[in-house]
């Protein structure tokens, strides 16, 4: 935005400017408290997935780059696997995307995809989402790998941010972290607030 | 080794003894990495980096030395400030002396480093975190050790780890290298003082209606000085984007993106920096918000609305109703308070129907649709479907066929109260509004709810007004030209301004198809007026059959026109003038590499005011020949259709609608938006003004 100021303000610029204007849009972005973007999109299996898909269910998305050093962090560690496998078993549903383009780092062919989630013991509720042209992604606002959001039965979101308070790329630190996630599933299975439920998210950027 | 683990014949070396001995090993080799200062490392270095101590040879007995880590790092990669931004993260240390105590450390201020779509703070080339070291009493040496984590990236960032230990004796006086020394000054001067030593004071910081922060700095010296750059310490709170900058005489608003759905704190912290020292505003009360919109704007807007509102009165499609109303109450010679009360019921008609459509919008965009009038002309069906409406309009204005006629009748004669003359009031002027509704809807997808409900109702109140005050008083309606054929002749008039809109839509078209636009668009055309000459001309077999072939040919032509425009057709944008290239990312990134000023012009064929930009700014002859003799890499982002790196350009720069100018000046890391509305004195300032009009640049980190 510019400082200078272009003439004076008159009714008659008023007036020329709402025929001239060409009206902004207002940036969707997934916003807790408000309604989720919607997404469309197909996994690694051919499946589809969309936001109604999951009216009435818990759904966490997280995203994902096979190469970022923190989604290594927590893949490695086999921390974001036990999550994924703690919730799925309570009956919420988790999908992992990947939102890099075709030619960008963490990049991947479905058949690909599909050997990295069997490499990578990926236990979300269904392989990979392949969102390779970004379009899930930007509707988000997904930042890096990972981001991550939880959207409630009503399809509000809920929580978005980083997995957890702390942006070391060391494993090591897992354990004494405290994980935004974990807590704000956990709160709402217990029908309790969400103490946090936005945080910088940390990580590599998202390679659109 | 294999063998030995696995060869029998080796029998007395047990795999399991060998193991044990092997981890033996290791353990002690750990704990002595961790013990002996035999292992020590006064570097560390990882991929792009390299680490070493910017310290003295020797610590002054009792006195507090700043010392730091010096970050040397490759050309193009960055290393971060204590708030990252938008990804990265920021060096982590944990240093311990037992024989010093040590200080906080102290971050140099950053830069805003834009990567992709995101933007990150950080530092372009080398850097210093410093820290305080105060020997303790009798300390004959200054012990260190620290571990470190650090993150570095380019586009993919890697994690560095490392170890560093520094062991100097205590003297009298500290004695430095003077390099080093000139080194830790250099950062030293750009670690942020405190806000008190400041020029700038914090005024205010207060949520803006959409949500974010403006913080209100006020220069005490009262001078020109530039706008300084600010950062804040808070990442989780708000976006790293370069904030929207306003100067307001000697204050100066920054508009920050909070982060989606981060909770208001009461008080939060910012860096400001003014390219060579910085000041640290640790709280910075959150005050009252900042009010809906500048209430004189707001008024203008609404004043704007309720003018545009009194000139629908005027438009043919509405004029012929409200007379034929009118008449009717003086006809039945109804007294003054029955036509007043008729009068206010038509009024409430009008803003009731205002205020419905006004409600839906906002209900639209709540929902998350995203509404904007420019945006839908990316969509060849609508360009087409709006050709076809104001081609039939235009030939009803000028008397070629009766179009919406029945539909004025009804709601000019209709007993059924003039609630609702008030309602069809509306929907009969709809065809007349566009462009009223079009800068309504702009408003509506900008405006906080409430101003944009009032410039809704500010156009209903404009349409209202006439008619009430006519009702109201006998004096002014005695005044009133009666319909006759002037009605006509102005109805025949108002039909060209629609063939011109027919015109320009053609040429949106032919933009965003190629030529096959054209063609289709004008085919359709044609059929449109053979179709209705056909249904006036024959009725040979019989009544009728000319109308039923007429509408026949109707629905075909645009059955086939639309279904032509679903035929994958794409036409590369032309550039006239080989001195505007298209937009490619790559391109301008080597060009401000080579220290090339950049000017990107974000346009879209549908955009009125960026044609007018164009052709009476951007490509006039003085323009075009300073951008020539300054060596300018011209880039014309065409967003004419939709194009997903233009609108992830455009996102980058905080903008979703065109026009954009941006100029990169040599060097700068960010760019300088200019006005929409572009004058001439604009662009020359930018080679006067040693490039810049009002930002300071961020980017003279040394």
């Amino acid at each position: 935005m510019n400082g200078k100021r272009i003439g004076g303000k008159t009714f008659g610029k008023a007036l020329l400017s709402m025929f001239l204007a060409a009206p902004a849009l207002a940036l969707a972005v997934a916003v807790p408290g408000e309604k989720a973007p919607d997404f469309s999109e197909v996994d690694a299996s051919g499946a589809k997935h969309s936001l109604a898909d999951y009216k009435g269910e818990w759904l966490v998305i997280e995203w994902f780059n096979k190469d970022c050093p923190y989604v290594r962090k927590h893949y490695g560690s086999g921390n974001m696997q036990a999550l994924q496998k703690k919730y799925t078993s309570e009956d919420i549903k988790w999908l992992t995307v990947i939102s890099s383009a075709r030619g960008k780092q963490g990049y991947l062919e479905p058949a690909a995809a599909l050997e990295v989630a069997e490499n990578h013991n990926l236990n979300a509720s269904a392989p990979f989402v392949l969102d390779s042209d970004g379009s899930m992604g930007r509707a988000y606002g997904a930042k890096t790998t990972p981001h991550m959001f939880i959207i409630n039965p009503e399809g509000e979101v809920v929580y978005a941010g980083a997995i957890d308070d702390n942006d070391s790329a060391n494993p090591a630190v897992i354990p004494q972290s405290k994980n935004f996630v974990a807590a704000a599933l956990d709160a709402s299975m217990k029908g309790e607030g969400i103490e946090v439920a936005s945080s910088r998210a940390y990580g590599c950027s998202v390679k659109y | 080794m294999k063998s030995a683990l696995s060869g029998p014949s080796i029998g007395r070396a047990s795999p399991v003894r060998f193991l044990r001995s092997i981890a033996i090993i290791l353990v002690s080799v750990a704990l002595s990495a961790i013990a002996s200062p035999a292992f020590a490392q006064d570097t560390a270095s990882g991929d792009h980096v390299r680490v070493r101590w910017l310290a003295p040879d020797t610590f002054a007995a009792g006195e507090t030395t700043t010392i730091g880590f010096y970050f040397e790092v490759d050309p193009e990669w960055h290393v971060y400030w204590r708030n990252a931004g938008d990804s990265g993260a920021a060096p982590r240390f944990d240093t311990r002396s037992e024989r010093a105590t040590l200080g906080p450390i102290q971050w140099p201020f950053p830069v805003r480093l834009p990567i992709e779509h995101l933007t990150n703070l950080g530092y372009a080339g080398d850097v210093a975190y410093l820290f305080e070291v105060t020997p303790v009493a009798d300390a004959g040496r200054v012990d260190l050790r620290a571990d470190l984590e650090w993150l570095v990236c380019k586009i993919d960032c890697i994690p560095g780890f490392g170890s560093m230990t520094l062991d100097r004796p205590v003297a009298e006086y500290a004695q430095w290298d003077e390099r080093d020394l000139a080194l830790r000054e250099r950062f030293l001067d750009r670690v942020p003082a405190n806000a008190a030593l400041s020029p700038w004071r914090a005024e205010r910081l207060a949520e803006l209606p959409a949500g974010g922060l403006q913080l209100t700095l006020r220069d005490t010296r009262g001078g020109e000085a530039r706008p300084p750059a600010v950062f804040p310490l808070d990442g989780g709170l708000l976006a790293a984007r370069a904030p929207q900058v306003e100067a307001d005489g000697n204050r100066v608003h920054y508009r920050f993106d909070r982060v989606p759905g981060a909770p208001l704190p009461e008080a939060t912290g910012f860096v400001v920096a003014d390219g060579k020292r910085a000041w640290q505003f640790n709280r910075v009360p959150v005050g009252a918000p900042v009010p809906a919109a500048p209430p004189q704007a707001l008024w203008l807007l609404v004043l704007a609305a309720f003018a545009g509102g009194v000139i629908l009165n005027l438009m043919p499609c509405v004029f012929p109703v409200l007379s034929i109303k009118l008449f009717g109450l003086v006809n039945a010679g109804a007294g003054a308070p029955h036509r007043l009360r008729e009068g206010l019921l038509y009024s409430a008609g009008v803003m009731v129907t205002f205020a419905a459509l006004g409600a839906l919008l906002l209900a639209l965009r709540a929902g998350g649709a995203a509404i904007g009038w420019g945006f839908q002309l990316q969509s060849p069906t609508v360009v087409l479907g709006l050709i076809l409406l104001f081609w039939l309009m235009a030939l009803s204005f000028s008397g070629v066929l009766e179009f919406g006629h029945r539909l004025m009748d009804l709601a000019g004669s209709t007993r059924g109260g003039s609630f609702a003359t008030g309602v069809l009031a509306v929907f009969v002027a709809a065809p007349c509004t566009g462009p009223f509704m079009g800068a309504a809807l702009g408003a509506a997808s900008v405006l906080p709810a409430v101003s944009a409900m009032a410039i809704f109702l500010g156009l209903g109140a404009g349409l209202a007004a006439p008619f009430l005050l006519l009702c109201a008083s006998p004096a002014l309606l005695k005044r009133l030209p009666g319909p006759g054929p002037w009605m006509d002749t102005l109805r025949q008039f108002l039909a060209f301004p629609l063939y011109l809109t027919v015109i320009w839509l053609l040429w949106v078209l032919g933009r965003l198809m190629g030529d096959s636009g054209w063609l289709i668009g004008s085919l359709l055309l044609v059929a449109v007026v053979f179709a209705l000459w056909l249904g006036r001309r024959f009725t040979l077999f019989g009544p009728g059959t000319g109308r039923f072939a007429g509408y026949a040919i109707f629905a075909v032509a645009t059955i086939v026109a639309f279904a032509a425009l679903r035929a994958p057709q794409h036409a590369t944008p032309e550039l006239a003038g080989s001195e505007w290239q298209p937009y490619d990312r790559a391109a301008i990134e080597a060009a401000r590499a080579d220290n090339r000023p950049v000017f990107i012009d974000y346009t879209a064929a549908w955009c009125i005011t960026c044609q007018v930009n164009k052709k009476l700014v951007l490509e006039s002859e003085t323009v075009m020949e300073l951008f020539r003799t300054n060596d300018v890499l011209l880039v014309r982002a065409d967003w004419t259709n939709h194009d997903p790196e233009i609108t992830a350009a455009l996102g980058e720069l905080g903008r979703n609608s065109v026009p954009v100018y941006a100029w990169y000046t040599p060097g700068a890391s960010e760019p300088e938006l200019l006005p929409q509305i572009l004058q001439e004195r604009m662009i020359t300032a930018l080679f006067n003004n040693g490039g810049s009009l009002t930002q300071t640049k961020e980017n003279d980190t040394p």
